[in-house]
């Protein structure tokens, strides 16, 4: 098993003039709960959809579990599992239907997908509404549909894009138990968030890109260490990630302006 | 606080909600793919204005005609003419889902009764409702030409029969928006339209084999009708002209009566609105259920010759036509349209003597449903929503979606022309031999021929499409360009080799030629497999971006 799970080189995606990724360098080891931050438009989800193969990039490289992505897609994609932005449900599926697609579709046999989907219903409590769309679910019961459909096949490593976007403490709580389930059997964990403090909780690592370059990588005790220039410092992660994005207390909109609300 | 929102007179808000309605229509004439919407509304109002002129002319000419020549009971005729088309016109474009929800104005600072007007002066806007008062304007200055001592009864009359329209168009659209709120019922309402419009191909033969036989039965439910607000406000009119009290004040009451009625139901249906009605259909949380890891055993894999990516697409596929009420019903179409068509054109005509021959019926009639039935392979990602996604992020050749998605379809195809034969057989009977071979072969060339260039089509003009919904939902131009040029040319190639047979003498021409090219064909097709892979692969972006919108 390699060391380092995921590996750009000069990572580079534009659109038109716009560069939105530009020459990421990014090192995730093997196992780790890795944290990849940004502000709205920062290239985080670009980097995430060219690290799973739904985007090209415009040059640099990539390699996956030590595979070129390009040259091996199909060998890495049956390796990674992925909850891309806006899930990429088939909303006509009932869930149990779209984790035997899945299953399937990621070459698995018909009795262990079938095996595995009732386990993952179950675990995530959705296995109470077995003719339900998914067209008809609520927006957490989508999330964890999604994240299911993600592990079903065993992945080395998990790409998660805003898994907690929109989602309720509860069933961010069946979230959180599934990847730690993950985590112990040493899947690599590649998560965006803007909720910062879950971020911290969950990630030993971070990076943290804005307007497509990367601006900070490293542990969360490094980057705290860095910031406040001592080790074992309380600082947290939103004033780190502030502190780096640049977006200081001069910069913020200042509410004195709104008289009409004092 | 510094100020405190003052509050709003209700002739101001209704003011703002018609300012509202005004900017949405215009805001939404500023984006660039809207373009062809407003000149297809510029049309639209000429011919709405036209319509609604002419017929102007047509209802103060009736009214004049009828208090002139002493016949002011056949007002009545005007009133029903109005009363059908304000309640129907709203019905058909409820299909097609609104544009705005009136119900998202209850966020603001309203009262119940505030919310009741603005809702009935709301519903007074549509067009339906315009053309009507337009109409009914023409009406009463026909009437007071003729006979000027009717005025004020028309104008009575005729405010009533308003309040009566109005309010009964905004209470079925209410329960209509309840009622279409569930996606089930809305697919299942658009799928019973769409049937119902072709169903009106019907009426034509069946009044020609039953219209004598239910005259009578239809005339004996005349006196009923007399008890409804169109009859009695006719009624309330001639009585007037004929200056009997009793008739006027019993034709008013019962109107009255019906405007009363209704004002207190539409006040229900809104009130519980105002209340807050919950139309959402998500699934509410449920408590967890412990139930038992089912231990099925799945037995032999009826896809097995498959692999598993084809045949998980191939079953998904599946699943999608059968969830898809709309798509659903319409492939009820073809036999459907083979029955029609037989019924107008062919030797069991109820009228005609002798029809068509079923050598020509039944190549013709094959070639409309290829027609039909191959038109949404041009666009075969349209109900993939951000599942499009999943294609690409699991490890798998597009190859393999293509295949499940054409299997599929050829299936459809199969069964469908299986029916449609059946069809042909009973009513028209079934061509000679050598035209039935030439005929099937010519399907499965040109049905294969056209899966390359359909898959092509899908990758190259995606275009997203919502199930249950019309509003909106067009195919892409270049995508219906190229279906449309393709089954021009293989219907081209597919007539003249038919009609070879006939120009050579030999009548097995066709058959043969069309084996060989469907050979070709399936050739083509296999070997555009990989091509339209790596085109999958550069064109993913623009697909994922297309279909996640």
């Amino acid at each position: 098993m390699p060391d380092v799970a995921i590996q750009t080189y000069k990572l580079t995606r534009t659109f038109g003039n716009l560069t939105a990724v530009d020459n990421v360098d990014l090192q995730v080891a093997a196992g780790q709960f890795f944290g990849f931050l940004g502000p709205n438009g920062a290239g985080k989800s670009t980097t995430i959809k060219m690290l799973t193969g739904l985007l090209a990039p415009t040059s640099g490289s990539m390699q996956l579990l030590g595979l070129d992505f390009v040259s091996n897609s199909v060998e890495v994609k049956r390796q990674i599992g992925v909850v891309p932005e806006g899930m990429g449900l088939f909303e006509r599926l009932t869930g149990a239907e779209y984790l035997n697609f899945v299953g399937r579709m990621y070459g698995l046999d018909r009795a262990t997908t079938r095996h595995r989907s009732e386990e993952l219903l179950e675990f995530m409590q959705l296995a109470d509404r077995p003719k339900t769309m998914i067209a008809d679910y609520s927006h957490g019961m989508q999330k964890k549909l999604a994240l299911a459909a993600a592990v079903i096949h065993g992945p080395r490593i998990l790409f998660l894009d805003e898994p907690f976007e929109g989602v309720d403490a509860l069933a961010a709580g069946t979230l959180k138990a599934l990847l730690g389930r993950m985590t112990e059997r040493g899947t690599t964990i590649f998560l965006t968030s803007h909720v910062l403090e879950i971020v911290e909780r969950l990630c030993s690592h971070v990076a943290i890109i804005h307007q497509g370059r990367l601006v900070a990588q490293g542990s969360l005790e490094e980057l705290r260490a860095g910031i406040s220039g001592e080790e074992g410092s309380k600082t947290t992660l939103e004033q780190i990630f502030l502190s780096i994005v640049g977006q200081s207390g001069a910069e913020r909109p200042q509410l004195e302006e709104l008289s009409w609300l004092t | 606080m510094a100020d405190v929102a003052q509050s709003v007179g209700l002739f101001e808000q209704i003011r703002l909600v018609a300012g509202l309605r005004w900017r949405l229509l215009r805001n939404s004439m500023r984006k660039k793919n809207n373009r062809l919407d407003l000149i297809g509304l510029i049309f639209a109002a000429i011919f709405g204005g036209i319509l609604v002129i002419g017929l102007c002319f047509a209802f103060y000419a009736g009214a004049y005609q009828f208090l002139s020549n002493n016949r002011p009971g056949w007002i009545a005729l005007l009133f029903w003419g109005i009363f059908l088309f304000w309640q129907a016109i709203p019905l058909f474009v409820a299909g097609f889902g609104a544009n705005f929800e009136f119900r998202t104005l209850l966020r603001f600072p309203l009262s119940l009764s505030a919310f009741y007007i603005i809702g009935l002066a709301y519903g007074l806007a549509d067009f339906s409702a315009i053309a009507s008062l337009c109409w009914l304007l023409s009406m009463t200055a026909g009437a007071a030409v003729a006979k000027p001592g009717v005025l004020p009864a028309m104008l009575l009359i005729g405010a009533a029969f308003i309040l009566f329209n109005a309010t009964l168009e905004r209470l079925i659209g209410s329960w209509l928006e309840r009622l279409l709120s569930r996606r089930r019922t809305r697919e299942l309402f658009l799928g019973l339209f769409v049937l119902s419009m072709i169903s009106l191909n019907f009426i034509s033969p069946l009044l020609n084999r039953y219209g004598a036989a239910a005259r009578p039965a239809f005339l004996r439910l005349v006196p009923y009708f007399a008890w409804l607000p169109p009859s009695l406000a006719g009624r309330a009119i001639a009585s007037a002209v004929q200056l009997q009290p009793a008739g006027f004040l019993l034709g008013s009451a019962g109107l009255l009566f019906y405007v009363l009625a209704l004002t207190l139901l539409l006040r229900r249906r809104f009130a519980a609105q105002y209340g807050g009605e919950e139309l959402s259909e998500t699934a509410a949380p449920a408590r967890p259920a412990i139930r038992p890891i089912a231990a099925k055993d799945d037995g032999p894999d009826r896809l097995r010759l498959l692999s598993p990516q084809v045949a998980a697409v191939l079953r998904k596929e599946f699943r999608y036509l059968t969830r898809n009420g709309f798509t659903f019903l319409t492939l009820l179409l073809p036999p459907m349209l083979v029955f029609i068509f037989s019924m107008n054109f062919t030797g069991r005509h109820p009228t005609w003597g002798k029809g068509v021959s079923a050598d020509f019926f039944f190549p013709g009639m094959m070639a409309y449903l290829i027609l039909i039935l191959m038109a949404p392979a041009y666009n075969s990602f349209a109900y993939e929503g951000r599942g499009i996604q999943t294609y690409f992020t699991a490890p798998l050749r597009f190859r393999d979606v293509f295949l499940g998605k054409n299997i599929m379809l050829v299936t459809v195809l199969a069964l469908e022309m299986a029916l449609s034969l059946s069809m042909l057989a009973w009513r028209v009977g079934l061509p000679s031999l050598h035209m039935l071979v030439a005929t099937v072969a010519a399907m499965v060339f040109t049905i294969i021929g056209q899966l390359t260039v359909a898959n092509w089509s899908s990758l190259s003009f995606p275009r997203k499409l919502e199930f249950g919904q019309m509003r909106g939902q067009r195919q892409s131009g270049m995508a219906v360009l190229v279906a449309f040029g393709s089954q021009i040319l293989l219907g081209g190639i597919s007539a003249v080799i038919l009609f070879s047979g006939r120009w050579t003498g030999n009548l097995w021409l066709p058959a043969e030629a069309f084996a060989l090219l469907a050979a070709a064909a399936l050739g083509g097709y296999i070997a555009s497999l990989d091509p339209l892979t790596e085109l999958a692969e550069k064109k993913k972006e623009a697909l994922i971006e297309a279909l996640c919108r």
